[in-house]
C-alpha cells in the first residue's frame, strides 16, 4: 500500500533497523558473590576466559576475513547488590586488561528486567508462544499463566482415575523426544510480596534476544548502548545506564551471532535459555532484518533463534567452592 | 545439532475463521481505549487507523498446534506448526477476532525443533501430503473432534477481550455474533484474486471461497473477510431487528425503542473495502452484483429512516388531539 496517496503512520507501523555485529562474545557472566571473593578471583577467571576467546576470533576467522566482533560483559544487580558500579567496574575493567580483554559494552542484569521504563522482561513474556505437545488443537492458552515454561508434558499431577482407582506415577514426555525424554520445566518468575521477580534464565533470554539486535519497543531499539565519557563511575547501580560502551570499538553491540564464556556450573540455566528462545516468538520484521542482512554478508543466521547461540563452557578457576550455583 | 535448512515453504491454501459480535460496553470505545484494549503484547503497536473509519487492529498472535488437520472425508493428516489471531475493533463498537493459517502441499515426517516453526508465523505444516480437498472442505464444514479448530482459537481471543476491565459488559442492543469460515487456493503470482462462492449457512454461519494469488499474504486474506465478515453482521442484524421488532404497523414509542440503537450505533459503520488490500478489494464488486450487499443496506437504512420521519411527523398531530 505504499505508493497510495493517502497514508496514516499509525496504521503503518515500522520496525527500525539495528546495527550489527558478526559475533557477540560475552566474557564472562558472573554473580555478586564471585565479585565479592575479591580482584584476584576474578583475574583468575579473566585469564581462563582469553583463552577461550581467543578460540573463538579464530573461529570467527573462518567464517569472515574480518570478523566484527564486540565483547560485552554482565554484572548482576538484580538479584543481589554488591558494592557500586564506582568500586566494582574500575576493578573489572583493570582485570580484564590484565588478561589482554577489552570490555567493549558493560551492562547490568536489571535492565533484562526494565530499562528506561520499558519492561522487557514483560515483553517478552508477552511473545511466548509454547510448543505444542501433539493433541493440542487451539484450546491451550496461549501464554503460560502459571510462571513456569515445559518442553514437552508434565507428569500428571492427579494420582486418581476417573474411577476413583489410585493410579501409578506417570512419566513426563519431552515434545521433541529422540527416543527417550529430556524432560525440563523451568520457572520463569516468582511472586514475592506482590513484586515478581525473574528468574535468572529467563533475564538471560532476554540478555541473548538484546544480543541478537531481535528486540525492540514499538518498533524502537531498546537497550542502546550509552557511551561513557564521565571519568568517575555512579555510586549507585541505578545509575549506570542499562549498557554502556566503555572502548571506542566500531563493532556494534548486537550481533548476527552470540557467543557466551562462562563458568560451567551456568549449564542448567543456559540450556534453560535456549528452552525459552526455542519459544518465543521474536519480532518478525527484526528476525526479518537480520535474515536478509546476515545473508547477504554471506553468513546466513540459523532459522531458529535458539540456534545463533552458542557457548563455551569452562572450569571453575582455582577450585573455589563458595561461589557454588546459588 | 545442525538446523535443518528451513526453506520458505509456498503455501497451497489459506484457511481462517472471523468472528464478530457487538463490543459489550454501552459506549463506544473512542480511539486511545481501543488502542489500550487491542495491546496484545506491550513491544507491539496496535495499528489504528482514522480514514475513512476508526479502525484499530491488534499484532497477531501465534498458538502453537500439533493436531490432526479438519477434514472431510477422513484423512488424518497430522499438522504442525502456528496458527496466527488477531483482534480488529471499528468504530469503537464492533469486535472481531480472526484466526488463521497456511499450509504448504507436502511436510517432513516428523516433528522439528519448535524454534523452527515459530519463525514462520501463521504456517502449518502437513505430515506427508496434504489432502488439499478434504482439508478445505473440512475448514469450512467446522472442526471435527481433536482436529485443529480455528472456531476455538478465534473465541479464545475475544473471550480474552470481552472480559477487559475496560468494558463494562453490557450492551446497548441484543444482538447475535456471527462466524465466517474461509478457504483460500493459492493460484500464480500475478493472477488476480477471485470469490469463488460465499454462503449463508444457518446459525450465523457464512462460508467463504477464494482463490488468492502467491504474492497476495494471507494476512491480506484475513483482512478481506474481517471486512465481509463487519457488513455480513451489520446486515444481518439490522434485518433482524426490523424483522422481529413489535414495529408492524404500529407507531410511537415502540418505533423509536427500537430504531434509535439502529441509528445511534449502527447506520454509520457501513464503509464497504475501508481497510481492505487494494489487490483485493475488487473482491466486493462480486458481492456488490449479487447480491447487492450495499443495495440492501441503502434499503434497510431507507426504511428506518422513512419510519423515523412518519413517526415524527405523527407525533405533534398526536400531541395535538391529545390536547383537545
Amino acid at each position: 500500500m505504499s505508493d497510495a496517496v493517502f497514508q496514516e503512520t499509525t496504521a503503518q507501523p515500522r520496525t527500525q533497523s539495528v546495527p550489527l555485529a558478526h559475533l557477540s562474545l560475552e566474557i564472562g557472566h558472573l554473580y555478586m558473590e564471585d565479585y565479592a571473593a575479591g580482584a584476584k578471583r576474578l583475574g583468575e577467571h579473566f585469564a581462563e576466559v582469553r583463552v577461550w576467546a581467543d578460540a573463538v576470533r579464530a573461529s570467527a576467522a573462518r567464517r569472515a576475513e574480518r570478523p566484527r566482533i564486540s565483547t560485552c560483559f554482565l554484572i548482576d544487580d538484580y538479584f543481589s547488590r554488591f558494592s557500586t558500579p564506582a568500586e566494582l567496574v574500575p576493578m573489572i575493567l583493570k582485570e580484564a586488561e590484565e588478561a589482554g580483554l577489552v570490555i567493549d559494552y558493560l551492562a547490568r542484569e536489571s535492565a533484562c528486567a526494565t530499562a528506561d521504563r520499558i519492561e522487557l522482561a514483560e515483553s517478552v513474556m508477552h511473545r511466548l508462544v509454547e510448543s505444542p505437545p501433539p493433541g493440542s488443537h487451539g484450546s491451550r492458552p496461549p501464554v503460560s499463566r502459571t510462571g513456569w515454561l515445559a518442553n514437552g508434558e508434565r507428569s500428571p499431577s492427579t494420582s486418581r482415575s476417573a474411577l476413583g482407582a489410585v493410579k501409578g506415577w506417570e512419566p513426563p514426555q519431552e515434545t521433541a523426544a529422540r527416543n527417550h525424554s529430556i524432560f525440563m520445566d523451568v520457572e520463569l518468575w516468582s511472586e514475592k510480596d506482590g513484586r515478581r521477580l525473574w528468574s535468572c534464565p529467563f533475564l538471560a533470554a532476554v540478555w541473548q534476544l538484546a544480543r541478537l539486535g531481535l528486540l525492540r519497543h514499538l518498533g524502537e531499539p531498546v537497550l542502546v548502548p550509552t557511551v561513557w565519557e564521565g571519568a568517575d563511575f555512579p555510586q549507585e547501580w541505578d545509575r549506570l545506564p542499562p549498557v554502556v560502551k566503555l572502548s571506542d570499538t566500531k563493532a556494534p553491540f548486537s550481533a548476527y551471532r552470540t557467543c557466551s564464556l562462562m563458568p560451567n556450573r551456568f549449564v542448567a540455566v543456559e540450556d534453560a535459555v535456549r528452552l525459552i528462545l526455542d519459544q518465543t516468538d521474536v519480532d518478525t520484521e527484526a528476525l526479518r532484518q537480520v535474515a536478509e542482512r546476515s545473508a547477504a554478508e554471506g553468513m546466513p543466521v540459523p532459522a531458529a533463534v535458539a540456534q545463533r547461540a552458542t557457548y563455551v563452557f569452562y572450569e571453575e578457576p582455582g577450585g573455589f567452592s563458595e561461589a557454588e550455583e546459588t | 545439532m545442525t538446523a535443518a535448512p528451513v526453506h520458505p515453504a509456498r503455501s497451497v491454501l489459506a484457511c481462517g475463521e472471523v468472528r464478530t459480535c457487538l463490543l459489550p460496553s454501552l459506549q463506544a470505545l473512542d480511539i486511545r481505549a481501543a488502542a489500550q484494549l487491542l495491546r496484545l503484547r506491550a513491544d507491539e503497536p496496535v495499528r489504528v487507523s482514522e480514514r475513512p473509519s476508526l479502525h484499530a487492529l491488534s499484532p497477531a498472535v501465534l498458538t502453537g498446534v500439533d493436531c490432526r488437520l479438519p477434514s472431510s472425508n477422513g484423512s488424518k493428516v497430522r499438522g504442525v506448526g502456528t496458527v496466527a489471531a488477531r483482534a480488529a475493533l471499528t468504530e469503537g463498537r464492533l469486535l472481531q477476532a480472526t484466526a488463521w493459517f497456511s499450509v504448504p502441499a507436502t511436510g517432513p515426517d516428523l516433528r522439528r525443533p519448535w524454534g523452527q516453526y515459530l519463525v514462520r508465523p501463521g504456517l502449518v505444516e502437513p505430515f506427508g501430503k496434504l489432502p488439499e480437498q478434504a482439508t478445505a472442505d473440512g475448514v469450512l464444514r467446522g472442526a471435527g473432534r481433536g482436529e485443529l479448530d480455528l472456531g476455538v482459537i478465534a473465541e479464545g481471543l475475544l473471550g480474552r477481550l470481552r472480559r477487559h476491565a475496560l468494558l463494562d459488559r453490557r450492551v446497548p442492543f441484543k444482538s447475535s455474533p456471527t462466524r465466517l469460515r474461509w478457504v483460500a487456493r493459492r493460484g500464480p503470482a500475478g493472477e488476480r484474486a477471485s470469490l469463488t462462492s460465499f454462503t449463508l449457512a444457518e446459525g450465523g454461519l457464512r462460508t467463504m471461497e477464494l482463490r488468492l494469488p502467491a504474492d497476495v499474504p494471507a494476512v491480506a486474506a484475513a483482512g478481506l473477510c474481517e471486512d465481509l465478515a463487519l457488513h455480513d453482521w451489520l446486515l444481518t442484524t439490522v434485518q433482524h431487528m426490523l424483522d422481529n421488532s413489535r414495529l408492524g404497523a404500529a407507531g410511537g414509542a415502540p418505533v423509536i425503542e427500537t430504531l434509535q440503537p439502529v441509528v445511534v450505533h449502527l447506520l454509520h459503520l457501513w464503509m464497504p473495502r475501508a481497510h481492505v488490500d487494494p489487490a483485493l478489494a475488487h473482491l466486493w464488486d462480486v458481492l456488490e452484483e449479487r447480491p447487492g450487499f450495499s443495495r440492501q443496506w441503502e434499503n434497510l437504512s431507507r426504511r428506518i429512516r422513512d419510519r423515523l420521519a412518519l413517526q415524527a411527523v405523527a407525533a405533534p398531530q398526536q400531541a395535538l388531539s391529545d390536547a383537545r
